[in-house]
């Protein structure tokens, strides 16, 4: 099987964890213009929880929604205890305020769960499939990722694009004040999109587990990747982050493959600044005209 | 009835509305008028909660509302159609009217209300998957009034609904408006730059000046005053 095909599928994997990151962060940022330093540490603390399921005894399936359910609630309750109070302060307390949750909770797992290095089991096998004679090197798992990923992903689509619930929920998050003339409760929907963004990321969290191996930073790299493809998305449009972040999969699994892999995040660095070069505000720039 | 007693609202320093007192009967559409800054807006805004009073209160059938959320007075049946820009640019036509009634619990009357909001806005109809973005000036507008219709309030605030609209289109809105104030007991409140048009319209009319009343009667009688005119209104 050529280099090129195996590259590429293992980008698309990669690139489907990035892809839910950066969703989750331009989910945020849509609600509420904060971009959350915190959502990878986030991830990272539903993980071990997950784990902690696990450890006592609780099937796969169990701890996964363990994982998922913590991320709705985690991420409830970081937007009503911690972002809510400060809301109207200028943006960038705001922003200081996420990294802190970052430094609380990678302080906090290594006290809570023991800061060394833990495996993290996968769903399924991660050996590669095969078709008849042919060795795919695309396993069970990869498979899993992509396809819970994109289902995470339809869901919140007709959610957003079919729902009252999610009408309301762009209304709260496009124009405040008017919604709340409207009889919408912006507040709730507010900490409800916080939610779902942090259950995306908690997500991302447990399907990238088994191969990066959990530990208290294990999502850094994985948040920093999300927001480059976030950001090439344009910050505003849940498609480009979508879009970006599987960009950024195919790129750094390129990079890694024919450059080695000391030049991946190099590699995700220049094209960040390339992008942002020639179309300053993301690759979906025309989606974001935005009247203020 | 809509009750204003005693309202004081400052911004800072700025003082827009001093002892501000009027009631709005129940059925019928009062004029706001005055100067620019004379603080009409700060008067709906503050009624419909978007503001705070400094002091005095605000009451709907004797309740008070002041201390309320934005939210939970529009779901007590006052809608609001600000000053300029109201709609959601980034929904489409249809998604904006049906944000005007999802707060109402019976989704067959929903419907219907959207289906009512269509017929007397006839360029929304051809347009309603579209982005709000794509309207004009004047369609936006009677978008932002139609919204307000789609909730079946109870009292209506009109923050200069003439703005950008041909005067035929304003001319059957306000035609449509006046039934439902004498069919429905729709309570408006009506701010408009034109005081000779509104007066025209209302029932009652409150003149004000500096954020205090100068003068408040029945629209017809204070269209008479050739005084008030001169000073206030300008014509
Ligand atoms: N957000 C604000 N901050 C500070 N001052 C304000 C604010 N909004 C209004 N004001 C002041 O309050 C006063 C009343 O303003 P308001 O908007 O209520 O007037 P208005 O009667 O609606 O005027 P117009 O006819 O121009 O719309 C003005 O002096 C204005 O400068
Ligand atoms: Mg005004």
């Amino acid at each position: 099987m050529g280099r090129f095909v195996v590259l590429t599928l293992n980008g698309l994997t990669e690139g489907a964890i990035y892809a839910a990151m950066a969703l989750a962060l331009v989910m945020i940022w849509r609600a509420t213009r904060v971009v959350n330093f915190a959502q990878g540490a986030m991830a990272m603390f539903t993980t071990y929880l997950a784990l902690f399921a696990l450890e006592r005894g609780a099937p796969y399936w169990a701890a996964f929604i363990v994982a998922l359910l913590c991320g709705l609630l985690l991420g409830a309750v970081v937007e009503r205890v911690l972002v809510r109070p400060v809301e109207s302060a200028p943006p960038l307390n705001v922003v200081i305020l996420t990294l802190g949750v970052l430094l609380v909770l990678e302080a906090l797992a290594p006290m809570l769960f023991g800061g060394q290095i833990r495996s993290f089991p996968a769903a399924f096998s991660i050996v590669g499939m095969r078709v008849g004679s042919l060795a795919i090197p695309f396993s069970p798992f990869d498979l899993f990722t992509l396809g819970s990923v994109l289902g995470l992903m339809v869901i919140l689509l007709l959610l957003f694009q079919k729902t009252d619930l999610g009408l309301r929920m762009r209304a709260a998050a496009f124009n405040a004040e008017v919604s709340r003339l409207l009889g919408i409760r912006v507040g709730r929907m507010l900490t409800l999109g916080w939610a779902l963004a942090s259950m995306v990321g908690a997500l991302a969290g447990v399907l990238i587990a088994p191969s990066l191996l959990l530990y208290p930073t294990y999502m850094d790299q994985v948040l920093v990747f999300g927001f480059t493809g976030a950001i090439l998305g344009g910050l505003d449009s849940p498609p480009g982050a979508v879009v970006g972040g599987l960009a950024i999969g195919f790129a750094l699994s390129y990079v890694g493959g024919y450059f080695g892999s000391d030049l991946e995040t190099v590699g995700a660095l220049v094209i960040l600044v390339a992008v942002l070069m020639i179309r300053p505000r993301g690759l979906f720039a025309w989606q974001s005209q935005r009247q203020v | 009835m809509l009750e204003i007693v005693g309202l004081t609202v400052a911004y800072g320093p700025v003082i827009a509305l001093q002892d501000v007192s009027m009631s709005i009967p129940h059925g019928s559409i009062t004029a706001v008028l005055g100067a620019n800054g004379a603080g009409k807006t700060t008067l709906v805004r503050t009624i419909s909660g978007l503001v705070r009073p400094r002091t005095g209160s605000v009451r709907l059938d004797h309740t008070e509302i002041s201390r309320l959320a934005p939210e939970e007075i529009a779901r007590l049946g006052i809608a609001h159609v600000p000053e300029g820009r109201g709609v959601l640019a980034e929904l489409t036509v249809e998604e904006n009217l049906r944000l005007g009634g999802l707060w109402r619990k019976d989704p067959t009357d929903r419907r219907r209300a959207l289906a009512e909001a269509y017929e007397l806005f006839a360029p929304l109809a051809g347009r309603r998957h579209l982005p709000a973005s794509t309207l004009s000036g004047g369609e936006r507008q009677m978008l932002s009034i139609a919204r307000a219709l789609v909730a079946r309030p109870r009292v209506l605030l009109l923050d200069e609904p003439s703005l950008g609209l041909a005067g035929r289109v304003l001319g059957q809105i306000m035609a449509r408006i006046k039934h439902l104030v004498r069919e429905r007991g729709l309570t408006v409140l009506l701010i408009e730059q034109n005081a000779r048009s509104a007066l025209s319209i209302a029932d009652e009319a409150v003149v004000l000046s500096l954020g205090r009343v100068a003068a408040a009667d029945r629209a017809r009688r204070l269209a008479g005053e050739e005084g008030l005119r001169h000073a206030y209104l300008g014509f």
